[in-house]
C-alpha cells in the first residue's frame, strides 16, 4: 500500500549534509552538518535580557531552567543557549539534549561576561516584542496560522553568532550558535505547557523546527539591531562571513515551515495516491457503502501505518461529496464555463459537432501534458547536471586548494564563471581548518613548489593567515555584490 | 515578456479557486530587492523574510496540490466507473446506442475537463517550480548569495513537485478518452478553427493560456545561464495562437 506522509521529503531535508560544504570539512560538520546552518541563517543577535538569569543556567536541567524562567522576576527574559552542537543535538535527539544546553549556557554565559555589545535587556525585549506583534498582525501567513503551542510559548528564538573567535583561524569552528529563547510576559501558561511537551513530546523535531521558524519571523528588529552594534566589535570578516552564511542556510527553514503554516505539525498531510483510493473505497464498499461507513471502520479495514482518523474522516467527507454530485462531476469547474457552453453558444449555427470541440479541447490539452512532461524531464537533468557541476568544481577547489594553499589568487583571478567563484568561496571556508590539518597537508606535499607555497604560512601565526584570505574573501563578495 | 507579467496573465485565465494559490512573485521580487539595496543593516532582514515568505509559499503549494490531487484521485475513480458501465452496454458496431446518447455525451464532455484540471494542476506544479527557479535565481544574482542550489534540491522533493502519479492519471484518462470517442472523422483544419472562441475563466481557455506562457517562459531569458531551458517549438503553435487571437475576450 502506497501512502506518502507529507514528512518524507522534510525528513529528506533534514537529513541531508548541507550541500555547500565541502566533505572534508568532517571535523567540523559531522554533527552540527545541517543544523550548524540554521544558525547561520537565524544569525541573530539578540539582546539578552539580563546577568541575573545566566548563573543559574549551568547548573539547572532544561526544564527546571525554563521553569525558572516562568516564575522569574523579569518581565522579559532571554534564554541564552550556545554552542556549535547544540541545534544539532536538539533537531536529532531528544534525550540528550539537555545536557548540551547545559554546556552550551556555560559557555555563551562566558561569552556573554564580556560580550561588549549586549543592549539594555528592557528596551530591546520590549522592542522584540512589539515587533513581533506588528509581524504577525501583517501579511506573513505562517505567523498567522501557526498558532500552535510552540509559536505562542516562543515569540522568538534567536542565535547568537561567534561572539568571540578565540584567535585562531577557526571561525566556522567557534561560532556559537547560540539559541536565544525569550519568553513572552503573557504567555506563562503556554510557556508551561511548552515545557511539559518538550519532555513529552516525540514529535520534537518538527516543534522545534517550528520555533526556529518562528524566530526566523519574530525577531528581525533585534538583528539587525544587533548588525548595526556589530562592526565596532568584530573583525569585518565577520560581516561577510554572516553574509555568505546566510544563503547557504536554505535548507532548513524549509524543513521548519513546511511543518508548522497550518498550526498542526503532529498531523502530517497524506497523501491520497490512487491504489490508496482503492484501498479506501473497498473498505467503504464492504462497510456497505460511503453513507453507512464510518471512518473508524474504514480507518480499521484499511490497515495503513501513518494513516489516521482525520485522514480518513477527511477522505470519506470528500468522497461522499463527489458521489452526491458524479453525474456531472462539477466540483471546482461549477464556476467555470466548460468549453461546451463557450463553443456551442457561439457555434450552434455553425455545425462544430460538439464531440469535434472536446475532441480539440482534449488536443490542446494532451499538447500542454506533453510539454510539461518533457519540461519537466529538462528540469531534473539540468539540476542533475547542476548537482553534478557544483561536485566537480569543489573537487577541483579542493584540490587546488591543496596545492595553493595560502594563495588566494584563485578566488580574485578565478577566470570561471559564477558558479565556479560561488563553489571557490565555500572551499576558501575549508582553508582555515587550524595547524593540524595545515601540518599534515604540508606532510604529504612532497612537490617543491607546494612546500614553497606552504612554508611561510605554516611558520606564521594562524591569524594573520584567517584574516587576509577572510579580507580577500570578502574582496570577491564584494565584486560580486556590484 | 518578463515572468512576473506571464505569470500574473496565467494567475488572471486560472480557475477562480486557483487565483491566490500561485507563488507571490511580485513580493519575493521586493523582498530580493530590499535584500539588494540595503547592504548593510536589513540586509539579513530582507533575506530572512525572503527565506521565510518562499517556505511559506512552497507550503502554500504543497497544500494546494496535495488537496487538489485528492479530489482528482476520487473523480477519476468515479468517472472510470461510468466509463465502464457505459462501455459494457455500447452497441458491438461501435455505434452509440440512442439512449445512452445523452450519458456519453456528458462523460465525454466529464473527462475531457477532468483531464484538462489534471494537466492544468501539473502545470501548477510546473509554473511554480519555474518561478520559484526564477526568483532564487534573482537572489542569488542580486545579493551574491548561494540559496539556489540547496534550495531547488530540496524543492524537487516537495510534494508538489512529486507528480508522478498525477501523470499517471493523466495518461489513464488519455486512454479512457480513446475508449469512449468515435475514431475522428476529419482532422482539424483551417476552416473550423476561426470558429472556435475562448471563454472566460474555461478550462480550455486556461489551458491555452498555460500553452502560450510555457512557450513564453522558454522563449529567451534575459540572463540565459546552463539552468536554463531550451526554447519550445509547439508542433501546432499557430493553431494555439488562432485561439488567443480569435477570442471575443482578448487573452492578452
Amino acid at each position: 500500500m502506497k501512502y506518502v506522509p507529507y514528512f518524507d521529503s522534510r525528513m529528506k531535508i533534514e537529513a541531508s549534509p548541507a550541500l555547500s560544504i565541502p566533505s572534508s570539512n568532517a571535523r567540523q560538520h559531522n554533527s552540527a552538518g545541517v543544523n550548524k546552518e540554521i544558525s547561520k541563517s537565524l544569525r541573530v543577535l539578540l539582546p539578552t535580557s539580563s546577568e541575573e538569569v545566566y548563573p543559574k543556567l549551568p547548573d539547572s536541567q532544561q526544564v527546571s531552567m525554563e521553569r525558572e524562567l516562568v516564575s522569574g522576576p523579569l518581565v522579559h527574559s532571554n534564554h541564552v543557549h550556545s554552542s556549535s552542537g547544540v541545534v544539532g543535538h536538539i533537531f536529532s535527539s531528544s534525550p540528550g539534549f539537555s545536557t548540551d544546553l547545559h554546556y552550551s549556557s556555560v559557555s555563551l554565559y562566558e561569552n556573554q561576561s564580556d560580550s561588549p555589545f549586549i543592549p539594555e535587556s528592557s528596551a530591546n525585549g520590549a522592542m522584540l516584542h512589539s515587533h513581533s506583534e506588528i509581524l504577525s498582525s501583517t501579511n506573513h501567513p505562517n505567523s498567522e496560522n501557526a498558532n500552535s503551542w510552540c509559536s505562542d510559548a516562543l515569540p522568538g528564538f534567536l542565535e547568537v553568532p561567534e561572539s568571540n573567535p578565540v584567535g585562531n583561524s577557526r571561525v566556522e569552528n567557534n561560532s556559537c550558535s547560540s539559541l536565544l529563547v525569550s519568553d513572552d510576559f503573557s504567555k506563562e501558561n503556554d510557556w508551561q505547557e511548552w515545557t511539559d511537551r518538550l519532555m513529552t513530546d516525540d514529535s520534537l523535531t518538527s516543534n522545534w523546527s517550528d520555533l526556529l521558524v518562528d524566530a526566523n519571523v519574530a525577531d528581525l528588529e533585534p538583528k539587525m539591531e544587533h548588525q548595526a552594534s556589530k562592526p565596532s566589535i568584530k573583525m569585518p570578516v565577520q560581516q561577510v562571513q554572516v553574509q555568505n552564511q546566510l544563503p547557504s542556510s536554505g535548507e532548513i527553514p524549509m524543513i521548519a515551515t513546511t511543518t508548522s503554516s497550518n498550526g498542526a505539525p503532529s498531523k502530517p498531510r497524506m497523501r491520497w495516491t490512487p491504489e490508496l483510493h482503492d484501498a479506501f473505497v473497498e473498505a467503504v464498499n464492504k462497510l456497505g457503502g460511503s453513507e453507512r461507513a464510518t471512518p473508524k471502520g474504514v480507518l480499521k479495514l484499511m490497515q495503513v501505518e501513518g494513516l489516521t482518523i482525520y485522514h480518513v474522516k477527511s477522505h470519506l467527507q470528500k468522497y461522499r461529496t463527489a458521489r452526491y454530485q458524479p453525474e456531472s462531476s462539477k466540483g471546482s469547474m461549477d464556476k467555470s464555463t466548460t468549453p461546451l457552453e463557450d463553443i456551442s453558444s457561439l457555434d450552434l449555427k455553425t455545425s462544430i459537432d460538439i464531440t469535434e470541440a472536446l475532441r480539440l479541447q482534449m488536443e490542446v490539452q494532451k499538447r500542454l501534458h506533453e510539454q510539461l512532461e518533457i519540461q519537466r524531464n529538462l528540469q531534473l537533468r539540468i539540476e542533475e547536471q547542476g548537482k553534478y557541476l557544483q561536485m566537480m568544481f569543489e573537487k577541483q577547489c579542493k584540490s587546488s586548494n591543496k596545492l595553493n594553499k595560502p594563495s588566494t589568487s584563485t578566488l580574485e583571478d578565478s577566470p570561471f564563471s559564477d558558479s565556479v567563484l560561488e563553489t571557490s568561496q565555500v572551499e576558501n571556508r575549508t582553508v582555515h581548518t587550524g595547524p593540524s590539518e595545515a601540518d599534515s597537508i604540508a606532510g604529504k606535499a612532497t612537490d617543491e613548489v607546494v612546500e614553497k607555497f606552504i612554508d611561510p604560512q605554516k611558520d606564521a601565526p594562524e591569524n594573520p593567515k584567517s584574516d587576509v584570505s577572510e579580507a580577500s574573501f570578502q574582496l570577491s563578495k564584494r565584486q560580486r555584490t556590484e | 515578456m518578463k515572468f512576473g507579467k506571464r505569470l500574473k496573465q496565467q494567475v488572471d485565465d486560472t480557475l477562480p479557486d486557483w487565483r491566490d494559490k500561485f507563488l507571490s512573485y511580485k513580493d519575493l521580487k521586493k523582498l530580493v530587492r530590499l535584500t539588494s539595496n540595503n547592504v548593510d543593516v536589513i540586509n539579513n532582514n530582507a533575506g530572512a523574510d525572503f527565506v521565510f515568505l518562499l517556505n511559506s509559499e512552497i507550503d502554500k503549494f504543497n497544500s494546494f496540490f496535495v488537496e487538489q490531487e485528492e479530489d482528482l484521485v476520487i473523480r477519476h475513480r468515479e468517472l472510470r466507473q461510468r466509463i465502464e458501465r457505459i462501455l459494457e452496454s455500447w452497441d458491438p458496431h461501435g455505434n452509440e446506442m440512442e439512449n445512452h446518447k445523452q450519458d456519453i455525451r456528458e462523460i465525454r464532455e466529464d473527462i475531457v475537463n477532468l483531464h484538462g484540471e489534471m494537466v492544468l494542476l501539473l502545470n501548477y506544479s510546473n509554473v511554480n517550480y519555474t518561478g520559484l527557479g526564477k526568483i532564487l535565481k534573482k537572489y542569488d544574482k542580486r545579493t551574491g548569495g548561494l540559496l539556489r542550489l540547496p534550495f531547488i534540491q530540496s524543492i524537487l522533493q516537495q510534494p508538489f513537485y512529486k507528480t508522478d502519479s498525477l501523470s499517471k492519471m493523466i495518461k489513464d484518462c488519455e486512454v479512457s478518452i480513446d475508449a469512449i470517442f468515435p475514431t475522428p472523422k476529419q482532422q482539424f483544419n483551417n476552416e473550423n478553427k476561426p470558429n472556435i472562441s475562448v471563454g472566460s475563466e474555461g478550462i480550455f481557455r486556461n489551458t491555452v493560456s498555460a500553452l502560450l506562457s510555457l512557450e513564453e517562459i522558454r522563449r529567451r531569458s534575459s540572463t540565459y545561464s546552463h539552468f536554463s531551458l531550451p526554447p519550445l517549438n509547439l508542433p501546432d503553435s499557430d493553431l494555439i495562437h488562432s485561439f488567443q487571437l480569435n477570442s471575443p475576450i482578448p487573452i492578452l
